[in-house]
């Protein structure tokens, strides 16, 4: 992998156009040893997802009364990572955040990926996937009433405006840089980037309209981010079921949301920052404020779990109390255990600054986040549909293989898409770095001072 | 008389400005070429705010009206009577209303950017260099050949780290683009 040589303290609009377009040169050996690993995985995935079709559900691990588990987990999952990325590039920046520049193009195809992943699981649970288009909600022949008082149809809605909104966000943020790195491109590339870029030129006309229609549309992303998994969360919340039936629910979701995405953001950073030759424009210092927005975000959910317990227990509802026995004490209450540990312990460790600024520590704890934040899901959801109203109903899901293989290829999937994106397109957006050029010789600095 | 198309190129965003704001001095209208968005820039070459929000509110009311339009159409030709409950249910629509009104905005906010900004562009514009997409700071403006010694002078006294001169056409369309 190419590594760009280092810049002074002081880097120049020059020194940022040479780091990133770097970064897309042509991919050696091992860049495509490792998409074709990941494309192992993907190919694993959809052959069991193939067998899955022509044998039917019954050979993964659904079954009454938990008819929802591991598909729908991911599918939650991966909405919720896709929720940071538009939080650090569309709410940051109506707020003017100055670490968000480095960062944000990175968080947004993250963002894209998360949900074209997340929007897989809902028609991967189909039992007759050929016929998907009867989810759409709209008036059709066949008599199927799309009802708009269900939270399902809400969030067909409400998925498929943001993944619109974030992809016209991710694409229009995208072409003053691309129009930069077709400057210097030559072949093929040319051609690409020249297409992608449409003409731009960076004129004052084009930038007069063009920071007005990002401002807007950063505008209209906001409300968006937290209506969606809000609306992810009513999926639940709305059903009379023990455990999910909560008020708390959709800011509960949101800050997870945003908790599990920022996580997944530095997973992805810190490899792709050393690999890549960007530690100069990535710097501790943004690293250090991402650790900031996890450890806020912990506490938010460490806050929630309390406060979701408090409910039950001061409810006095005997179903509710006795769900949340079995989440907490049942034969599955380890999970529930492992998801306190890494969702509400481990991020503490972020309150020391040398932990924040720490690649090693970061990674680490990012990863145990990941895993905390997919066994929350799967708590709620699988678990509160194992224990229901009826006892004698109530059996715990275990997954099949083929769950187990369609959920790695699932992140193989995203994996894959993402390194293809980063090699290829600007993962840094030159021109925001360049409008915030002060902060980040300020941050070199620090780092400097910091190393010295 | 025939015309001539200059261009100066800037390393700095403030000697593109004060550039700006002389040639507007002696009515002359620049084009201008940024690495960056620059509000200084739009500031001294614009009046009023750009027409994207324009679009982008007409888009926004256009979605929140369909939302209310798919949601009671199809409630009406299709009266569910769910246990006594009204066959509209406003406050429950109000999600499909507001993530309509989101996506027809967003939509329209971009494409009010490309009709606006004029993009695709099919043809090169005039007076770019590569620089300008990287770390310079370009302003071109085509005058009389007469006029283009004092023009020179003028980029050069501003700062300008390099200036070019091509003659133009006798039927080049001299030089402004305004308007918004």
């Amino acid at each position: 992998m190419a590594a760009a040589a280092p810049t002074s303290l002081t880097p120049t609009f020059s020194d940022i156009d040479r780091q990133v377009r770097s970064v897309l040169e042509p991919g050696g050996l091992q860049y495509w040893a490792w998409i074709c690993f990941c494309a192992f995985f993907v190919v694993i995935g959809g052959a069991l997802w193939t067998n899955q079709v022509y044998n039917g559900l019954g050979v993964t691990g659904l079954t009454q009364p938990t008819m929802w588990a591991i598909y729908i987990t991911n599918f939650v999952f991966w909405v919720g990572i896709a929720h940071s990325g538009t939080l650090i590039s569309a709410i940051l920046y109506l707020f003017r955040t100055r670490w968000r520049t480095a960062v944000y193009r990175l968080a947004e195809t993250m963002t894209i990926f998360a949900v074209l992943t997340a929007g897989l699981f809902p028609i991967i649970h189909l039992g007759r996937p050929w016929f998907f288009y009867w989810l759409a909600p709209y008036p059709n022949e066949r008599s199927l009433q799309p009802d708009f008082r269900s939270p399902l149809v809400w969030d067909a809605f409400a998925v498929t405006t943001y993944l619109t909104i974030s992809s016209l966000f991710l694409f229009m943020g995208m072409i003053p840089d691309v129009a930069n790195a077709r400057d210097a491109a030559k072949g093929w590339r040319k051609k690409f980037y020249s297409m992608v870029s449409m003409g731009w030129q960076g004129t004052d006309r084009q930038w007069r309209h063009f920071s007005m229609a990002y401002l807007l549309l950063a505008g209209f992303a906001t409300p968006l981010v937290i209506s969606v998994h809000s609306v992810v969360s009513w999926d639940f919340a709305m059903a009379q079921l023990p455990g999910w039936h909560s008020t708390i629910f959709a800011p509960y979701f949101v800050a997870g949301a945003i908790f599990s995405g920022v996580a997944m953001v530095l997973t992805l950073l810190i490899p792709i920052r050393k690999i890549m030759g960007l530690e100069e424009l990535i710097t501790p210092w943004h690293l250090d404020n991402l650790a900031k927005v996890i450890l806020l975000t912990s506490l938010v959910i460490s806050y929630s779990y309390i406060c979701e317990s408090f409910m039950v227990w001061y409810s006095r509802d005997a179903i509710e109390l006795m769900t949340f026995h079995e989440r907490y004490f049942g034969p599955q209450g380890y999970l529930f255990w492992m998801m306190v540990a890494c969702n509400c312990v481990i991020p503490l460790l972020l309150f020391s600054p040398r932990v924040r600024v720490s690649t090693v520590w970061l990674f680490v704890i990012s990863l145990f986040v990941n895993v905390g934040m997919w066994l929350e899901r799967f708590v709620i959801i699988a678990g509160s549909l194992a224990t229901n109203t009826e006892p004698s109903q109530w059996h715990f899901f275990t997954p099949s293989v083929t769950e187990v293989f369609i959920t790695v290829g699932s992140f193989a999937w995203f994996l894959m898409l993402f390194s293809l994106f980063a090699r290829f397109l600007p993962i840094v957006s030159m021109t925001e770095l360049k409008e915030g050029i002060r902060w980040l010789r300020e941050a070199l600095h620090d780092t400097y001072r910091r190393a010295a | 008389m025939s015309e001539v198309r200059m261009v100066a190129s800037f390393a700095d965003e403030e000697q593109c400005v004060h550039t700006i704001e002389r040639l507007l001095e002696t009515r002359l209208r620049p084009r201008v070429f940024s690495p960056i968005p620059s509000e200084k820039i739009n500031e001294a070459l614009y009046e009023g705010r750009s027409h994207v929000r324009g679009w982008v509110l007409s888009g926004g009311i256009f979605g929140a009206l369909s939302g209310f339009a798919i949601t009671l159409g199809t409630s009406y030709e299709w009266g569910l009577n769910a246990g006594g409950k009204p066959i509209a249910s406003i406050p429950a629509y109000l999600i499909i209303v507001f993530e309509l009104m989101i996506l027809c905005g967003g939509i329209a906010g971009v494409l009010g950017f490309l009709t606006n900004a004029r993009v695709p562009a099919m043809e090169p514009i005039e007076g770019y260099s590569p620089h300008f997409s990287g770390d310079r700071f370009g302003v071109m403006v085509n005058c009389e050949e007469s006029d283009s010694a004092r023009i020179e002078a003028l980029f050069k006294d501003a700062g300008a780290a390099d200036v070019s001169r091509e003659p133009l056409p006798a039927t080049t369309v001299s030089p402004g683009h305004g308007g918004h």
